[in-house]
């Protein structure tokens, strides 16, 4: 199947002549490109042989160009010459600056001589030359020994000059046998109406061409980790729990044993506000707990406990403000929460710091469980997110005894730190009522979006640049 | 948390291992290696061993932890006649002292790098920069017992460390760089800490500086250490640095403190008891461990250890500033038992998984908007008040609509948003360059007067946007939603008046939406019309509780 101007070339064309592009574009009334296409196509199927050929010809310079149409300047000379002599200092006037070129040439070709101030004519000449250049501006061919002199002497005046070029060839091979009929190209209702498609044939397109981009709509990259974590936790039995942004520093610090001269609650890391808020139970067994270890076993930080302190608000610097909250209000075991949700922490923006980002958190509660569990539950956490090989190190964490940092395998990168864990503090737990051990876990969601995504710039999570959502696909590794 | 710096041939020569040995088990002890070159270490140590800030505590412990010296380790303080009397004046402004003697010890550069280090991170973690617990070091030959330590007035004088004039205390406060730096401690006293010798010329001014005549030189072969603060800090930091000497082969000799009330004999180098029930033990570890493998697991990390029946009596050295409670003794058991060697298994915690309305309400959200074709986009709740109300020509009040930070760190952040759109409009005020249309959308927190709200934005742009495009987006919405909604022209400026919608559900104001007027979007620096939406899905949906 044959499309317009596949059909158009190969009626206007002769069956094995060679054209090349220049007169078949003249021979079809097509453009030079439509033709080209045309036979491209043709060739694809067969019909015909598209050749490309390196040929060297002559071009005519500006100079040559303006000879032509004006004649060179020795024949104008000649032509003005009257009665076979003339005044030198008359024609100077009337040639100017070309003068000197045409008299040089006059004498050089013995048509003319000098004889004081006078030009005298020798012989008759029809300066066939001229026609030369003619010839080389219509790309015609012309006969080799009547070239070679001419052609060397209007190279050497730089009227011509000689250039190798790609010139293309195009020669029909064969012709469609059935006739050449009228194709479709978009199907109307009418069309399909009057059922006239049954008689024609379908132009066929190249499917091969690439269209104009269209952009999916679509998840933000950093929400898919967020919905795989999330699944990830649902798989393994945990309830979704969800705070306020706005928290006491009683839950957000004191809850966790944090110690009010703690450098993690100083204003320089820390976002407060200047409010308090109103606390409820636990207020004595938390303050106790901090000045004496109340009667959690612990010696306590010692020194005073401020409720002022605790009542001030701040924006949450730990999921685990949530968590714990969570667990204060259900402290019978078996509890599994998790929490993926945002914090602050008064930070200067750069590549790797922001102030304020997500974090991931789960926690479970029970009675007959230990630390050997939480490296089990760390372990089938990271394995589900795709981290076969995991490894623990001793941590530090105000709130957790024995706390943990586990490392994971990234191809090409080793071993990589990932969150922290460890089994909260009974200063912690009893002050609450907490009954049993609480196993619980964290880290950054931008670590793992970092992982994931190949980032290297935290800030693209959270000051979204469209090119780059566009351009991120939504299936990840 | 402090960065120690090791070099090896220290602390090879005083482990008694090779490097290749140390830097293998080290990570196993708890620390962050940051940095390893040639010549040295730089190793981070948490803030609950700052026994572990200085070559010599870290030597300590890894000859233990190496199975070299295992157990634990004796201090033997001597008895002697040093002492320092607590005057009635200083009680009030920092009522703790306590001090030591340090005899025959070479002072040479590894010792004083080695001092100067943890001094400073012992006032960093310990002294929470000198506030808690201030420590001073000084040349013994030049202190002339007994002392006294009394608060002074300002006007009180001597030369302080790298002068070479007397000043005063208050000349000091103001114009010696370290007075400067440690003035906010001391702000509002009218009295002032100073140690005194029996020439009645001051040593020291905790917790700002030591007196230039006490300095300590390579000449050095005796110290006396003090230590000032409000509580046992000061005994944990002194019982450190006396360990950390002792390492070194010095004589520490002991100091009597005689108060207004009482008298007390620092240091004090004898093990504190902690019991440990083994039944604690396999329960926090979550599996039972024989006697010998705990035995040799505290040993390693340098306790004392008798068995006693179901119970562990355990010597906690008195170096050790982190044993509260018999957990922080079972960390320590399962540290020197090895990580590496515990088997780990997934608990048999039994439960169903949920969750939260909130949540779900979003997600439902979120693939409507997809639906309609809106690429999602996720921005900062930070934002500033010009950018939430003034570029939108809307108003409110702080606390009853949103929360302003109390020490804001920049310009750009200043309060929590109550609205996404402006975060939308900022968005494509940075992605004008990109091709258009551009059709944006976030589901996510607003605080509204301290509590989160869940909404959801969408913003349209590109040269022909206009009000019945983002209609029908509200009416795709709405019905995908099953609601039930009226519109009233809406009052909100950031609209062009009689382009701007209000949406109601059950006679309740619920959202917006309409055309940007082009006033904001001069502000917002765009060129092309913005039509946008704005629903509160927590007025509209039971989003369920939140803590």
């Amino acid at each position: 199947m044959l499309s317009p101007i596949e059909v158009a070339l190969i009626k206007a064309l002769e069956l094995g002549t060679e054209y090349s592009l220049e007169d078949a574009a003249k021979i079809s009334g097509m453009s030079r490109d439509a033709v080209l296409k045309a036979a491209h196509m043709l060739k694809e199927k067969g019909f015909a042989d598209v050749i490309t050929r390196t040929e060297g010809s002559y071009f005519l310079t500006e100079e040559g160009r303006d000879y032509l149409r004006r004649g060179l300047p020795e024949e104008r000379l000649y032509d003005a010459v009257r009665g076979g002599e003339d005044d030198i200092e008359e024609l100077k006037e009337k040639f100017g600056r070309e003068f000197g070129i045409a008299l040089g040439w006059l004498r050089k070709k013995g048509i003319a001589e000098v004889d004081g101030k006078r030009i005298i004519l020798k012989r008759e000449y029809g300066f066939e030359e001229r026609k030369i250049l003619g010839k080389v501006e219509r790309g015609e061919s012309f006969p080799e020994s009547f070239s070679e002199t001419v052609l060397k002497e209007f190279l050497k005046r730089k009227l011509i000059s000689f250039d190798e070029r790609k010139r293309i060839f195009i020669k029909i091979l064969k012709k469609p046998e059935t006739e050449l009929k009228e194709v479709i190209r978009d199907i109307t209702p009418e069309l399909l109406a009057s059922g006239a498609w049954k008689e024609k044939e379908f132009l066929k397109y190249d499917v091969k061409v690439p269209s104009k981009t269209l952009y999916a709509a679509k998840y933000h990259p950093y929400e898919r980790i967020v919905r795989e974590c999330r699944k990830i936790f649902l798989e393994m039995g945990f309830t979704e729990i969800k705070g306020n942004f706005v928290q006491s520093s009683f839950w957000n610090f004191d809850a966790l044993f944090q110690p009010q001269d703690h450098p993690a609650r100083d204003m320089q890391d820390t976002f407060y506000l200047d409010r308090y808020a109103e606390l409820g139970e636990y207020v004595e067994e938390v303050s106790q707990t901090h000045i004496n270890g109340w009667k959690t076993g612990s010696t306590g930080w010692g020194g005073e406990w401020s409720l002022e302190t605790a009542k001030k608000l701040v924006l949450r610097t730990h999921t685990t403000a949530i968590t714990i909250h969570h667990l204060a209000k259900n402290p019978e075991p078996p509890v599994k929460a998790f929490c993926i949700d945002r914090v602050y922490r008064r930070e200067s923006i750069d590549a790797t710091h922001l102030p304020e980002f997500d974090q991931l958190e789960g926690v479970v509660l029970d009675r007959d469980v230990g630390f050997r569990h939480l490296l089990g539950l760390l372990k089938e956490f990271f394995m589900k997110m795709g981290f076969d090989e995991v490894r623990f190190r001793p941590g530090y964490f105000p709130y957790t005894e024995p706390s943990v940092e586990p490392e994971v395998f990234v191809e090409g990168l080793g071993w990589i730190e990932l969150g922290g864990a460890g089994v909260f503090r009974k200063e912690v737990t009893e002050p609450l009522g907490i009954k049993g051990k609480v196993l619980a876990w964290g880290l950054g969601m931008g670590r793992l979006a970092m992982l994931r995504l190949g980032m290297k710039d935290l800030r693209h999570l959270y000051q979204p640049d469209l090119g780059w959502l566009r351009d991120v696909p939504a299936i990840m590794r | 948390m402090p960065v120690v710096t090791l070099y090896w041939d220290e602390l090879e020569r005083m482990v008694g291992a090779s490097r290749e040995r140390i830097l293998g088990r080290l990570p196993m002890l708890g620390c962050d290696i940051e940095r390893v070159e040639e010549e040295y270490i730089d190793v981070e140590f948490f803030p609950n061993r700052p026994d572990l800030y200085s070559v010599e505590g870290v030597a300590r412990a890894l000859r233990g932890f190496l199975d070299i010296e295992p157990g634990l380790k004796e201090y033997s303080v001597g008895e002697a006649e040093w002492k320092l009397e607590v005057k009635e004046s200083v009680l009030a402004v920092r009522p703790r002292i306590v001090g030591c003697v340090v005899r025959n010890i070479t002072i040479t550069d590894e010792v004083i790098r080695s001092l100067m280090q943890i001094q400073e991170d012992l006032h960093w973690t310990i002294g929470r920069n000198r506030r808690k617990m201030a420590i001073g070091v000084h040349d013994l030959s030049k202190v002339h017992f007994p002392l006294r330590y009394e608060g002074v007035t300002a006007d009180f004088s001597f030369v302080p460390l790298d002068f070479d004039e007397i000043m005063t205390v208050e000349e000091i406060l103001s114009k010696h760089p370290k007075g400067v730096e440690y003035a906010f401690i001391l702000e509002g006293k009218d009295r002032y800490p100073m140690i005194i010798d029996s020439r009645d010329e001051a040593i020291s001014f905790p917790p700002v500086i030591n007196a230039e005549k006490t300095r300590v030189t390579e000449k050095t072969t005796d110290l006396f250490i003090d230590v000032t603060g409000f509580d046992e800090n000061v005994d944990k930091a002194l019982n450190i640095l006396a360990a950390m000497f002792h390492d070194r082969g010095g004589e520490v000799q002991r100091v009597e403190v005689v108060y207004p009330d009482r008298i007390e004999r620092t240091p004090n180098l004898e093990p504190k008891e902690f019991y440990v029930e083994k039944e604690e033990i396999y329960g926090l570890l979550g599996f039972k461990l024989g006697d010998a493998e705990v035995v040799k697991a505290l040993e390693r990390m340098r306790y004392g250890v008798e068995v006693e029946g179901g119970t562990l009596k355990v010597k906690v050295p008195a170096y050790r500033a982190d044993i509260m409670h018999p957990w922080d003794v079972i960390e320590d058991i399962v540290i020197g038992f090895g990580y590496d060697r515990i088997e780990p298994m997934y608990p048999p915690t039994n439960t169903v998984g949920m969750t939260h309305p909130w949540f779900e309400t979003k997600d439902l959200v979120r693939e409507i908007m997809l639906g309609i074709g809106f690429l999602e986009v996720v921005t900062f709740t930070l934002t500033n008040e010009r950018v939430e109300y003034e570029y939108m020509k809307r108003d409110a009040k702080p606390w009853e609509d949103y929360i302003p930070l109390q020490h804001p760190l920049t310009a750009e952040h200043t309060i929590l948003r109550t609205s996404i759109l402006p975060s939308l409009l900022e968005v494509l005020s940075l992605n004008k360059h990109h091709p258009m249309p551009q059709r944006i959308f976030e589901v996510g927190d607003v605080v509204v007067g301290g509590q989160n709200r869940l909404r959801l934005s969408a913003a349209v742009t590109h040269p022909r946007a206009n009000f019945s495009e983002i209609r029908s987006v509200v009416q795709a919405l709405m019905k995908e939603l099953a609601l039930e909604w009226e519109v009233e022209e809406s009052s909100d400026k950031a609209f062009i008046t009689g382009r701007g919608a209000d949406v109601i559900v059950k006679s309740r104001t619920v959202g917006s939406f309409g055309e940007i007027h082009p006033g904001v979007l001069e502000r917002f620096q765009l060129g092309n019309p913005v039509v946008a939406l704005e629903l509160d899905l927590s007025a509209i949906f039971d989003t369920g509780e939140l803590i």
